[in-house]
């Protein structure tokens, strides 16, 4: 199924994943690559199993089966946080930012990983503590910058609206300067405006800051422009992987999720 | 000024003060259902728990000394005449550190993702665990604290006051405890530095986005268990705190303990999630209840400070049960 010469290494490599919740299967032996510096998106109808495959690749669930390599590593069991620190940030489908916290406030502990001042000296607030914190600080200005988001930069995030909500969790994920970046639905509930603002973040993103990315995302205009490659999900399998256009065309896919409106 | 405006104003500044101690005993409460979604009914006992220990360091007791001793026929109790203060109390928060690992090590960590209600009921069960290793470790007698605060009445604020009041006027000034005047200043400080640590440094940001959002806070890379760790922690240093205010003023006996419901009334009025709300909400129900003692007190037979605040209490709750800053909890249908 896959077409593409394997010009990059694979950052990531998800094999033969099977999750299950008790008796209902989430993923079955699906196998899923993201290389360094590429747009991976995966899309498929409700309730395929693409946040799920987000989740084992973050860590939020462990799969019954099936292993998963970072950098070139088998990786252990680890938890989520073991993870982030690892160099994989991500974004959620239904927003989880820190609502009582500022923009500004939400992206600096999107640094978090990065910072190492002991307790100590931040109780103290000096020495490196402090030289720490002005370091990051300007780390987060440039986030800011980037997004276009200084007139928020104090506002509690749970006082702004849905869209500008949306722009500082990519923020908080970008802040972190991980190795692989998740964004799950990041277009969601957007309007259009709202949407090509995000697709231009989501590209720049990749180039200013080197990440790679991989998105899930419903809207099919979106993720033809921006994905380098598109892998299928349905009923937890793999149905398809490749290309926008030998997506576009995959018998397969249009029966299980596009319809008739993308053949035109 | 009249003698009976100077006395309510002698009232409301005493009640000011003991609710300082209302607020600091709440804001051990609010620290950890913050971060994690329990109401630490043992907030109260850590208090007891971290005066004795602080006073078995400053007379140099030797601890479980009876359990020793009637185990292997000795008969020591103490192993030193003692030690400084602040030796002492670098000690009782090393203790209390040591109290907030094995608290996450043995408790929490088996009951993630359980109702409230569980974790509710294991904090107190954790009370009595903890009521008892203290009487076991430091004896159950009555304790005398020290810490070398001044006390007693200000003659200073007496003559000050005296001036103040008409000339002829019967009055001889009021009484203030120098005692209750550190107490506030310290625990204002504690509150302060706190509110900073909290606001500007990364832990305080991490405390509080596990404080908003748990899974969200896993994805940024923050470990769950080690926050929880530093919060018990801190919530051990604020008993300490506490236990050496009203251990100073009262003794270091189990009633100690008890100080912990008057939070109760605190919080409700404040709100459960709220740091300002802990604060004013103890000055308010300790000026509240000295303020009714001394107005309404003498009709009713006096006695009114055992219950003004839980009655005050349960007309918040009709009124606005989320307390003064707390969060409304709004459910969607």
């Amino acid at each position: 199924m896959n077409a593409l010469p394997d010009s990059a290494a694979p950052l990531l490599e998800a094999k033969d994943i099977s999750l299950s919740f008790g008796g209902v299967s989430a993923l079955t032996g699906v196998d899923c690559d993201i290389r360094e510096g590429e747009i991976r998106a995966i899309i498929g109808p409700n309730g395929a199993g693409k946040s799920s495959m987000l989740n084992v690749i973050n860590g939020f669930y462990h799969p019954q089966k099936g292993e998963v390599w970072f950098r070139g590593e088998k990786r252990g069991k680890l938890k989520p946080f073991q993870i982030a620190r690892q160099g994989i940030a991500r974004t959620f489908q239904n927003i989880a930012l820190f609502k009582g916290m500022s923009t500004l406030d939400n992206i600096m502990t999107g640094r978090i990983t990065r910072m190492r001042a002991g307790l100590l000296w931040q109780a103290l607030w000096h020495g490196p503590a402090l030289r720490e914190e002005l370091e990051h600080r300007e780390a987060a200005e440039r986030i800011i910058d980037f997004l276009e988001i200084q007139s928020i930069r104090k506002t509690p995030v749970g006082r702004l609206p849905y869209g500008l909500q949306k722009r500082v969790e990519l923020g908080r994920a970008l802040a972190a300067e991980s190795k692989l970046l998740l964004l799950d639905e990041p277009m969601a509930g957007m309007n259009l405006e709202e949407k090509e603002d995000m697709c231009r973040f989501i590209l720049d993103a990749g180039a200013q800051f080197g990440a790679t990315i991989a998105l899930i995302e419903h809207d099919m205009g979106v993720v033809m422009d921006l994905a380098d490659r598109v892998m299928v999900l349905d009923y937890g399998r793999k149905i398809a992987d490749g290309a926008p256009d030998e997506i576009r065309n995959d018998q397969l896919v249009i029966d299980a999720y596009l319809g008739a409106a993308v053949q035109e | 000024m009249s003698p009976g405006v100077l006395n309510t104003i002698e009232v409301v500044l005493n009640g000011l003060m003991s609710g300082v101690l209302y607020s600091l005993v709440a804001l051990g409460f609010v620290l950890i259902f913050k971060a994690s979604g329990i109401f630490n009914y043992a907030q109260g006992v850590m208090a007891l728990f971290a005066a004795l220990t602080l006073v078995g360091f400053q007379t140099g007791q030797v601890p479980f000394a009876h359990l020793l001793n009637a185990v292997f026929g000795t008969d020591y109790h103490h192993w030193s005449s003692g030690m400084h203060h602040a030796a002492a109390i670098a000690l009782t928060l090393l203790v209390m550190v040591g109290f907030a690992f094995l608290v996450e090590k043995l408790v929490l960590r088996h009951l993630v993702n359980q109702a409230p209600i569980i974790l509710f009921m294991a904090t107190i069960g954790l009370a009595f665990f903890m009521e008892g290793v203290g009487d076991l470790m430091w004896g159950p007698d009555l304790k005398a604290l020290d810490i070398g605060l001044p006390s007693g009445g200000s003659l200073w604020w007496e003559e000050v006051t005296r001036a103040w009041a008409a000339p002829g006027a019967e009055y001889y000034g009021m009484y203030i405890d120098v005692l209750d005047v550190w107490a506030t200043v310290i625990a204002l400080a504690l509150v302060a530095a706190l509110t900073v640590f909290s606001q500007y440094t990364r832990t305080g940001r991490a405390l509080r986005a596990v404080a908003d959002d748990h899974q969200a806070a896993l994805s940024v890379g923050i470990s769950l268990r080690a926050i929880w760790v530093i919060v018990w922690s801190i919530a051990g240093m604020v008993a300490l705190v506490a236990g050496i205010m009203w251990g100073a003023k009262s003794g270091v006996q189990f009633s100690l303990s008890l100080i912990a419901l008057k939070a109760l009334p605190v919080l409700i009025l404040g709100g459960f999630t709220s740091i300002p709300g802990a604060i004013i909400g103890g000055l308010i129900i300790g000026v509240g209840e000295k303020l009714f003692e001394y107005t309404v007190g003498p009709m009713i037979g006096g006695a009114t400070e055992n219950w003004f605040a839980y009655v005050l209490a349960l007309f918040f709750l009709m009124f606005r049960p989320q307390g003064l800053f707390g969060d409304k909890i709004i459910e969607r249908v």
